[in-house]
């Protein structure tokens, strides 16, 4: 399911690789020379989160106005006394009651019934396309966040203008443009008992790469050393959360507290990317308590202590999750469900339009339903990620970023300021 | 055979000689090297020369017939790996005694249940889960049987269940020593039925639970309801309170599964035979998820195998890629189900591709694929006779798939370690490390298993820590991996002799000028000679050269 960078090579530069020159490395090149002058400390950045696994948004973000769905899951509904009712008819599951504030303060907004054009109901297929964002079509070579950053380039490059959160870099931020995958940034650089060991090492190692590595190593070796040389001046040890704010315990804790040090280090942190994993409740979901219940708290509680922490800093801050696709309006034979096609997304920040549902409700009725069984798709998550690029992050060229797809304002959801 | 491959490697050199000083020249030696890098992980000290010597068709061959190399070394190393002593029965009732403590802690309030993770017990069991992690390194690391190492981590990965899901805890290890260690070289097909009767794909893929539409366990109607496949009541503590036992059997009976689960069949076509683009449709995998109705387990709680439960299967006709399986059958519509998956064309391409992606080029050449698919064909498919048919082929030899492949970290440590010669224990050391680049073995989540592409694991962060590690390593520093650098490089005050030496033995003659260049001047105002040497080994293995295979 990976088509990676390799598929680059293949399409695009064949005769280049043949003489030894990586294409990739000539277009990094190319990237790398543009110098603009925006301020690092002015920069807006978009978190996204990726809940891996196709989370079920009927019960993140529950249509307990609707009769349907709790007809159609007599063992997994959360039962309406529950629900923290959002307008009457939506309302969060009860583990997300930390986000209830946010609500409040317009600064939450969800779109519910957003997805895939595309029908597939597969994890990685699905997973795919929407880290490409190109619906159907696997050949696509790199990530949508990774085009955006290659095609507009009012930012000089910082290393870590990209930056995913784990041990890899996902397909989402894979291409041509420069991403770092940090997975703990207090170790991150080459280790060694006293600093001079460790400048020695880190000189040494460069200097390897830089004159044998080629292709990918060579690019990604020199995107780490200059990254190495930036967090030498951050001190993240003695770091502090502000307002008291708590992190989860967990991956997803530790990667937003992360990210949050890194947008006030300052040091030009523009889109970061963390996978959240776990949705994929075939099994005894659960409805008010139980597994998905366990994943939403953290989810709940990681979002409102990066809230808390970050304050002020908000306004130039949107974190989005996402997901490949939503589950079965009716649970399954194992009270759980099985893999749908909508699904819910979140939507965070200063500059969001919150306190709404967004997106067209399509119904949870067998007839409205996508082939008689799931939340039909009414927003094309291309909609919400290209509003999203063009109103928080100021993108100009959007048909470069989701080729074959024309981003029209008009159909945006609404989720930013415009 | 052979002197198939002798004629193709004399040509290719001739022809790379013809073509001009650009192209490198696969020489005898570079095919020993070659080889060793993709039917091994990577040559030991001195490994290039012996399978040079002993003729590397000759070589091949017998990579191709494991059970008749002699692996005694590992065989005694393998002994003092106490996890191989537990059967998954032990395993599961290990589990339960740690979920039995982790209640009891939970149960006693605050300051036990923050401990409610780390009883006795739960570090036995991780210490095991460890032990069996750090097993995969170090038969990767020492075994004779290199091909057949490499060949079981591939259809691990291919068949991927998750050692953290839930039963896959107690049952992973048995699945790997017992469906995928026997098969790895066999018929393929033998292989798919196995790992679809695998308790461990079961729970992983959920068919354990898939039932027909309607259907009941003959106990559920009796009177006293007891939970689903004999589980009993009372498993997770003593249940004394009749309210709470009736309670409890009310969410047994709830619990009970009411339908078909299709993650199965989906990922069996999608991912271990079809592939993608195999021509299936979403109304083929509800029908091959009817046809598994019933594929179940004994006494999952207590590891037990494979059941078939007759009451569970839906007896209906069903249609499967336009074939029909008529009404009446039972459990052999699902074994000739996964024989016609296991000799259908897009299976064979669709494996075969993997296998060209493993062995030749992360792009996997079309001309390896038709050749491994006409041998699949030719021997009904025989893994071996695929195998055979890959490394025969022009497209394994030729040049610019020399080199041409990143290691992943399993590759990369396990090629460390081998040139390094050194012999690690049963300190999970070495399975850390290749958790920390990117890789936990056993712990993919997904079924589709760990990426055979360069871009899942070449990036900054991972390329850094691959530079820690080989450090580490060169100084001994890593637990449980005693490093002896005499026995490889003499120590010698002489930068030049050093890093000559370090080539030979370390980088098997890959050095580049550059790094030969860097690592000398690095060394060179080092007045300790042992300290000298301990750089020049890390930074050849954290180097660019040792990263490609």
């Amino acid at each position: 399911m990976t088509i990676g960078r390799r598929v680059f090579v293949k399409s695009g530069g064949l005769a280049l690789f043949s003489l030894g020159l990586d294409p990739l490395f000539l277009a990094r090149a190319a990237l790398a020379s543009f110098r603009p002058t925006v301020r690092l400390s002015d920069r807006p950045t978009l978190v996204c989160l990726f809940q891996r696994g196709a989370v079920d948004g009927l019960n993140m973000i529950v249509p307990h106005g609707d009769r349907t769905y709790y007809q159609e899951r007599p063992r997994i509904a959360v039962p309406e006394q529950d629900v923290i009712d959002l307008d009457g008819y939506f309302g969060l599951h009860p583990r997300l009651a930390p986000l209830k504030p946010l609500w409040d303060d317009k600064r939450l907004a969800a779109i519910h019934a957003i997805g895939s054009p595309d029908a597939t109901r597969s994890h990685f297929d699905a997973q795919d396309y929407m880290e490409s964002g190109t619906p159907g079509v696997k050949a696509t070579p790199d990530g949508w966040l990774n085009r955006y950053c290659q095609h507009d380039r009012e930012h000089d490059a910082t290393p870590f203008r990209a930056v995913a959160f784990g041990p890899q870099l996902p397909r989402i931020l894979a291409g041509a443009a420069p991403g770092l995958a940090i997975d703990d940034l207090q170790a991150f650089g080459l280790r060694g008992p006293q600093p001079q060991v460790r400048d020695r090492l880190t000189r040494a190692f460069e200097e390897l790469y830089a004159g044998s590595a080629t292709g990918l190593l060579a690019t990604s070796s020199q995107e780490a050393f200059e990254a190495v040389q930036t967090l030498q001046h951050v001190d993240f040890a003695s770091y502090r959360p502000a307002d008291g704010a708590d992190y989860p315990r967990g991956k997803l804790g530790k990667a937003m507290l992360e990210i949050a040090q890194l947008i006030k280090a300052e040091v030009g942190l523009q889109v970061a990317f963390a996978d959240v994993t776990g949705w994929d409740t075939h099994v005894n979901q659960g409805a008010s308590e139980g597994q998905l219940a366990a994943r939403l708290d953290e989810l709940g509680q990681a979002l409102a202590a990066f809230d808390r922490d970050l304050g002020e800093r908000m306004r130039d801050v949107v974190v989005v999750t996402m997901s490949e696709f939503g589950r079965t309006v009716c649970e399954n034979g194992n009270s759980g469900t099985d893999h749908g096609h909508a699904t819910a997304m979140l939507v965070l920040g200063g500059s969001v339009l919150g306190g709404k549902v967004l997106g067209q409700w399509p119904g949870l009725d067998q007839a409205q339903r996508f082939e008689g069984r799931d939340v039909a798709v009414t927003t094309d998550f291309r909609d919400l990620f290209a509003e999203l690029l063009a109103r928080h992050l100021g993108a100009s060229d959007l048909s470069a970023v989701f080729p074959g797809f024309s981003p029209d304002p008009t159909r945006f959801p609404g989720a930013i300021r415009g | 055979m052979k002197t198939r491959l002798e004629s193709l490697i004399l040509v290719l050199a001739c022809t790379a000689t013809g073509l001009g000083a650009q192209q490198p020249v696969l020489t005898p030696r570079d095919s020993a090297l070659h080889a060793l890098n993709r039917l091994a992980y990577g040559p030991r000290p001195g490994e290039v020369e012996r399978v040079f010597s002993e003729g590397v068709t000759h070589w091949i061959d017998r990579q191709l017939s494991p059970e008749k190399i002699d692996d005694d070394a590992l065989a005694g190393r393998e002994r003092e790996f106490r996890i191989l002593g537990y059967d998954r029965g032990d395993l599961a009732g290990l589990y339960k005694e740690i979920q039995r403590e982790r209640r009891e802690r939970l149960q006693k309030g605050d300051s036990a249940a923050a401990k409610a993770d780390d009883t006795p017990m739960a570090q036995r069991g991780r210490g095991l889960a460890q032990q069996f992690e750090q097993l995969a390194v170090v038969r990767a690391a020492l075994s004779e049987r290199q091909l057949y190492e490499i060949m079981v981590d591939f259809w691990f990965n291919h068949f991927n269940v998750y050692f953290a899901k839930g039963a896959d805890r107690f049952l992973t290890p048995d699945y790997v020593e017992h469906v995928i260690r026997p098969q790895a070289m066999g018929k393929f097909a033998d292989l798919l039925i196995a790992t679809a009767k695998s308790p461990a794909m079961l729970f992983y893929l959920d068919n354990w639970e898939s039932v027909a539409s309607g259907s009941l366990p003959p106990a559920a109607m009796h009177a006293r309801v007891r939970t689903f496949f004999g589980r009993p009541p009372g498993l997770f503590g003593p249940v004394r309170d009749p309210a709470q036992r009736d309670s409890a059997r009310r969410r047994a009976a709830e619990r009970m599964p009411k339908g078909i689960n299709e993650n199965y069949a989906r990922e069996l076509l999608e991912l271990h035979t079809l592939g993608v683009d195999g021509g299936y449709t979403q109304h083929d995998v509800i029908e091959v998820a009817r046809i598994f109705t019933g594929w179940s387990i004994e006494r999952p709680q207590q590891g037990g195998d494979f059941q078939f439960h007759d009451w569970a299967h839906d007896a209906g006709e069903k249609h499967v890629l336009g074939i029909t399986f008529p009404a009446g059958h039972g459990m052999d519509e699902g074994v000739r189900l996964l024989r016609l998956l296991a000799s259908h064309p897009a299976t064979m391409h669709h494996v075969s591709s993997q296998l060209c992606q493993r062995f030749v080029n992360d792009t996997p050449p079309d001309g390896c694929v038709d050749d491994a698919v006409a041998a699949w064909k030719r021997s009904d498919g025989d893994i071996r006779e695929v195998l055979r048919a890959i490394f025969a082929g022009p497209d394994f030899w030729a040049p610019q798939n020399l080199r041409a492949k990143v290691k992943t970290p399993l590759e990369f440590v396990a090629s460390a370690v081998r040139a390094l010669a050194v012999d690690p224990d049963t300190t999970p050391r070495l399975a850390q490390i290749v958790a920390r680049l990117g890789q936990p073995l056993f712990l993919h989540v997904a079924p589709d298993g760990y990426p055979e592409m360069e871009a899942a694991w070449v990036n900054s962060g991972a390329l850094l820590d691959r530079m820690n590690a080989a450090m580490a390593l060169a100084a001994g520093k890593v637990p449980g991996v005693v490093v002896n650098l005499d026995s490889l490089v003499a120590p010698t005050p002489d930068p030049e002799r050093l890093v000559a030496a370090v080539d030979g033995r370390i980088l098997s003659g890959t050095m580049s000028a550059n790094t030969r260049r860097v690592i000398e001047r690095q060394v060179s105002d080092i007045g300790d000679a042992a300290q000298a040497r301990v750089l020049a080994v890390g930074l050849a293995l954290g180097g660019p050269e040792f990263q490609k295979q």
